[in-house]
């Protein structure tokens, strides 16, 4: 459904990318007050461990240090360090400084200081009396473990019923069934089990963990912080220290990525006690290994499947267990263990019976949160990995198979009433789904047939190809809510706040086209400023990808808002009726009479029925329409060593109107790649004591430009009503495939399946020796 | 000590620490074009230009630019503008952090090696980390600011 | 990195002076291992007054100064092409213009990909106070010269040569490098196994006798290598590693 869009699906620069390649000063750390003090944590070196005594007083000795703080003088109120509405679905079980460290790379205490050499060396003269206690490293272990319990402490708490039993290491748990799949696995002809590891992933985004805070001339705390939820932000500082919300104020400025890595506090709390108590500026800058190893990772799993069938391919049940390990903090535990059932299920929705449930463990590895696909990813490598097994038993095509038992448009599945995020979910109706189409373009523009399964092309060298389908959702229903404001300046531009997050994902811009295309002007009549909590309305965050559909969408209330305003203005001044007036973006037309957007502005400012022309509108979702991707992954292999390269990726989304064509696409590539990181190269490993040996880009391999074969990424024509002008998100759905990709192009090579992340070169060659 | 260097054209003298590198003396005067991306030699996003040569500012030491040439992104201000509508194009402009650096690299690549090859651009670029863009864009976007041969 | 003062060394005596006069002093060639190791330093000793940065065809060997970058080393015409390829490989040019041949050898790493490409030929290091010692002797005693390197000479051969960097992503340490040169002798190197590059010289005795069986060469070479486990990969995989590229390696010098 092409719409005669002018601004809106056509290509548009973002609105800060030449200020950003030009440099300009614009990320945390270059705006930072530069007489900051530095503030620098001091971490656990073991596991778990109780934190017996800390001696401050040789360190606070040391000239320049300013402030250190401990368990023993901050607030002791139990908090969720996670990003998400109020009430959260993640436990309170963070404590500022607690009794206890359970990682290593654990805050223990902050140091505050004139320089980093001198805080650094401040750190060296803290003592800490630790007595060291058995870690659980192992999340196959940690559930009911009879030595160790990871979060024994008294006044740590669930918000709602989550499953949250710390005495048995469950930070949440959860389980649901729609008919019954013991029944339904019986009735079938064939039946496929299997388990697969999906791994931590980091998520490495460039710029590290960065905020500072200082007191304004109102003595108001003004926290700048690398965030994606600066509201969440506000109101947990607010809950934890005791501060009325209306005394802080959080900005985001530009941020280098986020990914779901920046979901969750940092240093937020340290910079904000250190300002509230020295009365200074203080700065808190990760470094790259503590991005690494003291923010968050994405949640490894467990996931076991049982798939039932008749033989004419109809798949019948589906059973799914999934063991998460959320690490040392709850942070996200419930909310991305149900998306690997939510988001990846329902794409096989004629089933009759569908089960999915399981446990969310604690153990002393750093801890896990939201990672762009927030489970999905998880879900889809092993579900769309058992999907390729079961073609495989039952004689058929694998695309077949998919096509039959995948979601069609006018379809829905009756999960997404079941399963919101941590509560009760939505009902709703694909009322755009184009998933057969883009299977059937993928599989095209692939060359499927030529190359599926696997082809000979050299000496030592073979060509195999790999599918998955995947879908996600756009914003969560009725508790992501965004909202826009619009005011009209002298000279007909247009000043738009909204408190979505941009963190590289191009919502300012997208926000700009969709206002432009409402009121018929162009991009430079657009000025745009977002996410801070004095001078924006609210907005939930960027996160489950909802700023084009939940902020978009309210960006496009506020502009219908205006539109409507403005011919009532230019009926006002023109003495005619509203519904007489035409107004195409620059002029307002009534007959014979017309006023310019130009003229009219001016004049409501300074000349006669002056005031200021502005709207505020929002919106929370009522429905979470799905993108919907089908994924085709050529590779080559080495048949001796196993090593492999990607030739080619293809992709077709449906993600309803591609508001930025170019930002879109970027957005799919982007995921991609950062999934076959996943899926390939990227690895978090830990010793024997639980210390991250992954830990800089040197241990860590995310994909260079090297390691991407040719990526052909298009689009399918959907149109989603519910959607501003037609769109659903796209942030997420990229990285959801690559695993399942490379698993079932690695098989179709080798006959050999890998059952872990990261399919490694040498995990096939282990799985051929196996073989043999 | 003292170390005089010539910073985007201008003579400049700053007094650092001996084990001072040349990313924080930098930042700390007022260039936060550069960026601090890992502080451990492997991202790229420090890039700065001596002597022609792009090199990671992390691991150099300002006292070792004493009497060079020393240029970041506040310097090619048209050139960025321009790599940067190429980029635009192609959906590359996302957050931007590696973006400045990446411009750099760019441009003194323009100066080593006018028409390169597919495989000459991913050569050259490979040591600036992207985790946003997928570097397809990216790479489509360089090819055609070069004026790309196959 | 913490140090107490910088010294920019007028001559090659001051600088082997400072070194001398404590452990803490270093030279600081590109300063990127000094930087990785996190040392605390008194005085860090800089060469680049000392002309160490020249590429020179000095008849018999092509003399490559310490202070060469990997990048000038790499674009060199002189040098030749296994050895540049070997240094190709690593990082990214921001890394190359400031690591130096000197740095990279000096400290024999285990993943060195520039050992274990130069050990493919004939390579003497000069060392002040004069001392010329063989890159294959230098790497095989164990611990460090004591003095400066500040050169490195690649004798002229008529070699056919191979190289192959095996890697997770193209910035990543090698998780094996191997290099297989034939001239008047066949040269097998294999390193970062993950211990620095090693000759395999009963292999190379084999082949030096006429043996022709490749297949049968690689298995000798693994069989008189010792590979272990590193972070992500087992030695168990470095062997097949091994296993294939020498014995590819042997197929394409030997064509």
């Amino acid at each position: 459904m092409k719409k005669n869009f002018k601004v809106v699906n056509n290509l548009t620069p973002s609105v800060d990318g030449k200020g950003l390649m030009q440099g300009r000063s614009a990320y945390t750390d270059d705006i930072a007050p530069a007489n900051a003090l530095i503030v620098k944590l001091l971490r656990s070196p073991h596991a778990f461990a109780k934190v017996k005594n800390i001696d401050i007083s040789e360190a606070l000795k040391l000239p320049g240090v300013e402030c250190i703080l401990t368990k023993d003088n901050v607030p002791h109120v139990p908090f969720t360090r996670a990003g998400q509405g109020y009430p959260e679905p993640s436990p309170h079980d963070k404590y500022i400084f607690d009794d206890y460290v359970r990682y290593v790379g654990d805050e223990v205490a902050a140091v505050a200081a004139v320089s980093e050499e001198i805080a650094l060396e401040a750190m060296k003269l803290i003592k800490v009396d630790y007595e060291v206690l058995e870690p659980i490293l192992d999340f196959e272990k940690a559930a009911d473990n009879k030595t160790t319990i990871i979060h024994p402490e008294d006044g740590i708490h669930e918000m709602f019923p989550i499953g949250f039993e710390p005495k048995r290491n469950l930070a949440a748990a959860y389980e649901m069934e729609v008919g019954n799949v013991e029944e339904e696995l019986k009735k079938s002809d064939v039946i496929v089990e299997d388990t697969f590891y999906s791994q931590a992933q980091a998520h490495a985004m460039l710029e590290p963990h960065t905020c500072h805070a200082h007191l304004d001339e109102h003595n108001r705390l003004v926290l700048y912080s690398t965030t994606q939820t600066p509201f969440h932000v506000r109101r947990i500082i607010s809950k934890t220290l005791g501060i009325p919300v209306e005394k802080l104020r959080v900005v985001k400025p530009r941020v280098g990525g986020g990914f779901g890595g920046k979901q969750a506090f940092h240093g937020e709390m340290f910079v904000s006690l250190v300002t509230l108590r020295t009365k200074k500026p203080a700065k808190c800058v990760f470094t790259r290994e503590e991005v690494f190893g003291s923010t968050y990772t994405r949640h490894p799993m467990r996931i076991h499947l049982r798939v039932g069938a008749t033989k004419d391919g109809m798949i019948n049940a589906i059973d799914c267990r999934t063991l998460s390990d959320t690490g040392a903090y709850g942070e996200h535990a419930l909310t991305v263990f149900m998306i690997v059932g939510s988001k990846v299920l329902p794409l096989y929705n004629k089933v009759k019976a569908v089960k999915f449930g399981g446990q969310v463990v604690y153990t002393n590895h750093v801890s896990a949160g939201a990672y762009r696909g927030y489970g999905a990813i998880q879900g889809n490598y092993a579900v769309e990995s058992i999907i390729d097994e079961l073609a495989e038993k039952l004689g058929m095509d694998p695309i077949k198979l998919r096509e039959m038992n995948s979601m069609k448009e006018k379809e829905t599945s009756p999960i997404f009433e079941i399963m919101g995020e941590g509560t009760e979910g939505t009902a709703m109706i694909m009322e755009s789904c184009k998933l057969p189409y883009c299977i059937k373009r993928g599989r095209e523009l692939m060359e499927w047939d030529k190359k599926y399964p696997v082809k000979k092309v050299g000496d030592h060298k073979v060509r195999s190809v790999g599918c998955a389908i995947a879908m996600q959702g756009s914003g969560i229903p009725f508790l992501d809510m965004g909202s826009c404001t619009i005011k009209l300046n002298d000279g007909g531009s247009y000043m738009v706040t909204v408190g979505a997050t941009d963190i590289g994902q191009g919502s300012d811009t997208v926000i700009s086209q969709i206002v432009a295309e409402e009121l018929g002007t162009t991009m430079d009549k657009v000025i745009i400023y977002s996410s801070d909590t004095d001078l924006t309305p609210y907005d939930c965050g960027a996160y489950a990808s909802s700023t084009t559909y939940i902020s978009g969408n309210a960006a496009y209330n506020a502009a219908c808002k205006m539109r409507e305003r403005l011919i009532k203005e230019a009926a006002a001044e023109l003495q005619v009726k509203p519904q007489d007036v035409e107004f195409d973006g620059k002029t307002f037309v009534s007959g014979e009479k017309s006023v310019t957007l130009d003229d009219l502005s001016v004049g409501r400012l300074y000349n006669n029925d002056t005031h200021q022309i502005a709207v505020t509108e929002s919106y929370h979702g009522q429905v979470s329409p799905p993108p919907f991707m089908a994924a085709f992954g050529e590779f080559e292999f080495d048949t001796e060593t196993y090593e492999y390269k990607m030739i080619k990726y293809v992709t077709v989304t449906d993600c309803g109107t591609t508001i930025n064509p170019a930002l879109a696409k970027g957005q799919v590539e982007g995921g991609i790649v950062q999934g076959y990181g996943m899926a390939s190269s990227e690895a978090v490993i830990y010793n024997s004591k639980g210390k991250l040996l992954s830990n800089t880009f040197d241990t860590y391999h995310i994909p260079t430009c090297k390691e991407v074969g040719e990526l052909v990424s298009e689009f399918a024509d959907s149109y989603e009503p519910s959607g501003p002008f037609g769109a659903k998100s796209v942030g997420e759905i990229g990285i959801d495939t690559p695993p399942a990709v490379l698993c079932n192009a690695v098989y179709n090579a080798f006959g050999v399946r890998v059952h872990s992340l990261p399919i490694t070169p040498e995990k096939i060659f282990e799985a051929m020796k196996a073989k043999k | 000590m003292l170390v005089k260097f010539n910073l985007n054209g201008l003579d400049v003298e700053f007094n650092v620490k001996p084990g001072e590198y040349l990313l924080d003396t930098l930042r700390a005067n007022g260039v936060k074009s550069v960026k601090k991306g890992c502080d451990g030699s492997s991202c790229g996003a420090c890039i700065v230009v001596v002597d022609d040569k792009p090199v990671l500012s992390c691991s150099v030491l300002t006292a070792q630019v004493e009497g060079h040439r020393v240029m970041t992104v506040e310097s090619i201000q048209e050139e960025a503008a321009e790599i940067s509508e190429y980029y635009s194009r192609h959906g590359a402009d996302q957050c931007g952090y590696c973006n400045a650096a990446a411009a750099l690299m760019i441009h003194a690549l323009k100066k080593e090696n006018p028409n390169p090859t597919d495989e000459e651009i991913a050569d050259y670029m490979v040591g600036n980390l992207c985790r946003c863009t997928g570097y397809h864009g990216q790479q489509l976007a360089i090819k055609e600011y070069l004026g790309g041969k196959k | 990195m913490k140090a107490k003062s910088f010294q920019r060394a007028s001559s090659i005596e001051e600088a082997y002076k400072l070194v001398k006069q404590s452990p803490r002093n270093k030279v600081v060639a590109g300063g990127l291992w000094l930087k990785k190791g996190g040392a605390e330093v008194d005085t860090l000793i800089d060469l680049s007054l000392l002309g160490l940065d020249k590429i020179e065809d000095k008849k018999d060997y092509v003399e490559v100064g310490a202070m060469v970058t990997q990048r000038e080393f790499e674009l060199s015409k002189l040098v030749p092409e296994m050895a540049r390829e070997a240094v190709k490989s690593i990082m990214g040019p921001g890394f190359r213009n400031v690591a130096t041949i000197g740095g990279s050898v000096y400290g024999k790493y285990g993943f060195s990909d520039v050992v274990t490409g130069l050990l493919g030929y004939k390579v003497d290091l000069v060392f002040y106070p004069e001392a010329i010692v063989s890159l294959l002797d230098y790497v095989k005693k164990p611990g460090f010269y004591d003095g400066i390197l500040t050169h490195i000479r690649i004798y002229k051969e008529n070699l056919k040569a191979f190289f192959k960097k095996v890697e997770i992503t193209a910035l990543d340490y090698p998780i094996l490098n191997v290099a297989v040169t034939r001239g008047k002798e066949y040269r097998v190197v294999v390193g970062s196994r993950p211990l620095v590059a090693t000759r395999c010289e009963k292999t190379e005795a084999y082949l030096n006798e006429g043996g022709k069986d490749f297949a049968k060469a690689a298995e000798m070479a693994v069989e008189e290598l010792n590979f272990g486990d590193s972070i992500a990969t087992k030695g168990e995989y470095r062997k097949q590693l091994a296993l294939t590229y020498v014995r590819r390696g042997l197929e394409e010098v030997s064509k």
